[in-house]
């Protein structure tokens, strides 16, 4: 007999209506992804201090220069212009609020207090989302490797993804486009930190797993364990069920 | 085939296989062209085809800008059209077919009856494909497709093995296309009702299959979640590789186990089967995924180019590692063409 919200009872779920489906809750804290030992998580550490003053007209201003290098790029995102995106960089002390508006999109740093006004979350490392963003990589293909993690209003999330992949962005070139007579040399100079920081951050993590190698195989076969005992007692549960159910009631 | 649009090849090759590419947006459209695709397939921004995603889609200017891109560079685009209207509304249906052949679309690929013939109507010198949707399987369907409305390439449901797809060219007079390589329908094609049971929506009506507005991804713990509608679909442990949040692939319990009771997340790769369905006389290969993004397109178009062009050669067929990375569930199949559990 098959039981298709069988899991669904295991966990204790509510049921939702179906027209709620794709507007599941966005976590309170950090997504429990847990960030990549990378040059990004530790150049992250100098972020922290600076003040979001600081931050904000910096932001505004990288989000009116992809605007204005993109403008079809909220087109596509046309019935998700209330939409609040929470961005997510688990390796970064700081994560990002976007508003879609194709009229007046919105880039600003998410104090803790306004992450419940997001309706919808992308959690990646620093460096997949600009990847995601320069459509270097395909969304479905970190998502399967579970290097995306996505929350909240589904749709709009995938409407997004689709948005931004379909314009062909170049983020340090849309960012230096208007840096006049400094752009060439900024521009070469950014491009090859971003090689370097994806080159180091592929030998960290090689690091990271040669490291913690030895203790993951060892939890693999404690699980594996785990799982044959579970078993085991599930079977002989059964057994003795069925056995019960055969023993005929004794007449009092 | 003979192209209409695009601009004739230098060299034809006669027993080619054409690869046919994905394009969800235009910058996918390029990306599959600069990788070597024969043919481009899309679909209008609304309900008229089976990928009716959000932010996905063209418009029809960014197909004529598309069609301009493609042509110049040798490259065909077929539209697909492949949903079903429901009763008495065709109009989108009849609009898109008016709106692609004007444009001047290489080909396009159709589901319904009706629409066939609206098409082969209105448009009698527009080429007619037989959209997979149709799930038109075996010769006396196909044949019937051919002669009430000039059909010229079927698209086959993928449940047939590489001998029934050289039995099937035997008997019929028009191309047959297969999928290569990407997502995996194991249902009754056109057909599959799961979808409109959980959501209410259709992939044969409205285009969408397990639809986005619907499913919902939660963290608990180190577990993600997926469901659709009210069903879970699947749980998913940290070092669990995930994949689409449909039905057909959900993870159930049943006798007490949790397994996958329809398929699990795999995607399709034909890759080691290149030689046989060539010798099958298979015409196209369908590469799946106008949903993905266009480094999909082009990782996926440039391996399936390298490895026809070796097969041409007479050269054995390269690896292709780096196909992994795109895979649903981060594993591959050849589905039903080697059915190794007959």
């Amino acid at each position: 007999m098959v039981n298709l919200t069988a899991m669904t009872d295991i966990l204790n779920d509510s049921q939702d209506s179906p027209e709620q489906g794709g507007k599941g809750a966005i976590s309170a804290g950090r997504a429990s992804m847990v960030p990549p030992f990378s040059p990004v998580l530790l150049g992250g550490l100098l972020l922290a201090p600076i003040p979001n003053v600081v931050l904000r007209p910096l932001l505004r201003a990288v989000m009116a220069s992809v605007t204005k290098q993109h403008p079809g790029m909220f087109e596509r995102l046309d019935s998700h212009a209330d939409t609040i995106f929470l961005i997510d960089p688990v390796d970064l002390p700081i994560r990002f609020l976007l508003k879609a508006d194709a009229e007046q999109p919105k880039l600003t740093i998410a104090r803790e207090a306004d992450v419940s006004r997001a309706t919808a979350a992308i959690h990646g490392s620093l460096l997949a989302l600009i990847d995601l963003l320069e459509g270097r990589v395909d969304g479905d293909a970190l998502f399967f490797s579970r290097r995306l993690l996505i929350e909240g209003d589904t749709e709009a999330v995938v409407a997004l993804r689709n948005a931004v992949d379909g314009e062909e962005i170049d983020i340090i070139d849309d960012i230096l486009v208007r840096a006049g007579p400094l752009a060439r040399p900024a521009r070469r100079a950014a491009k090859v930190a971003l090689r370097l920081a994806r080159r180091a951050g592929a030998d960290m993590a090689m690091l990271q797993d040669a490291l913690l190698q030895p203790a993951m195989e060892r939890i693999e076969t404690q699980t594996a364990a785990v799982d044959h005992l579970h078993q085991s007692m599930a079977r002989s549960g059964s057994s003795r069920r069925r056995r019960a159910s055969k023993t005929p009631a004794v007449q009092g | 085939m003979a192209t209409t649009g695009a601009k004739a090849k230098p060299e034809t090759i006669l027993g080619d296989l054409e690869l046919i590419c994905p394009a969800g947006t235009p910058a996918a459209l390029r990306a599959a062209v600069d990788a070597g695709a024969e043919a481009v397939y899309l679909g209008f921004r609304d309900e008229t085809n089976a990928r009716n995603f959000p932010g996905l889609n063209f418009s029809p200017e960014e197909l004529a800008d598309g069609l301009e891109y493609a042509h110049a560079r040798y490259c065909m685009v077929f539209v697909a059209i492949n949903t079903f209207p429901r009763a008495g509304a065709p109009e989108a249906w009849h609009r898109a077919i008016d709106c692609a052949a004007d444009l001047g679309v290489d080909a396009v690929i159709l589901a319904d009856i009706g629409i066939l013939d609206y098409a082969a109507r209105q448009h009698p010198d527009l080429r007619l494909h037989l959209s997979v949707q149709a799930s038109a399987s075996n010769a006396e369907a196909i044949r019937f497709y051919h002669e009430a409305f000039g059909v010229r390439r079927v698209v086959l449901p993928r449940v047939l093995t590489v001998e029934d797809i050289a039995e099937l060219n035997s008997q019929i007079p028009v191309e047959t296309e297969v999928f290569a390589f990407g997502g995996m329908c194991p249902m009754a094609e056109g057909r599959c009702l799961l979808s409109s049971y959980v959501t209410g929506k259709s992939p044969n009506i409205t285009g969408v299959c397990s639809p986005a507005s619907h499913v919902r991804y939660e963290e608990r713990g180190s577990e993600m979640v997926s469901r659709l509608g009210d069903f879970t679909i699947n749980i998913f442990q940290q070092s669990d590789a995930a994949g689409y949040p449909t039905l057909c692939k959900g993870r159930f319990v049943a006798d007490g186990r949790a397994s996958y009771l329809f398929e699990a997340p795999t995607s399709l790769n034909v890759l080691p089967l290149l030689p046989e369905l060539m010798a099958a006389g298979v015409s196209a290969l369908k590469i799946e995924g106008r949903q993905r993004g266009r480094a999909y397109t082009a990782q996926v178009v440039a391996a399936f180019r390298a490895a026809i062009d070796a097969c041409r050669r007479g050269e054995p067929i390269p690896e292709m590692p780096q196909l992994a990375d795109v895979t649903e569930g981060q594993r591959e199949t050849s589905g039903a063409y080697r059915r190794a559990w007959r």
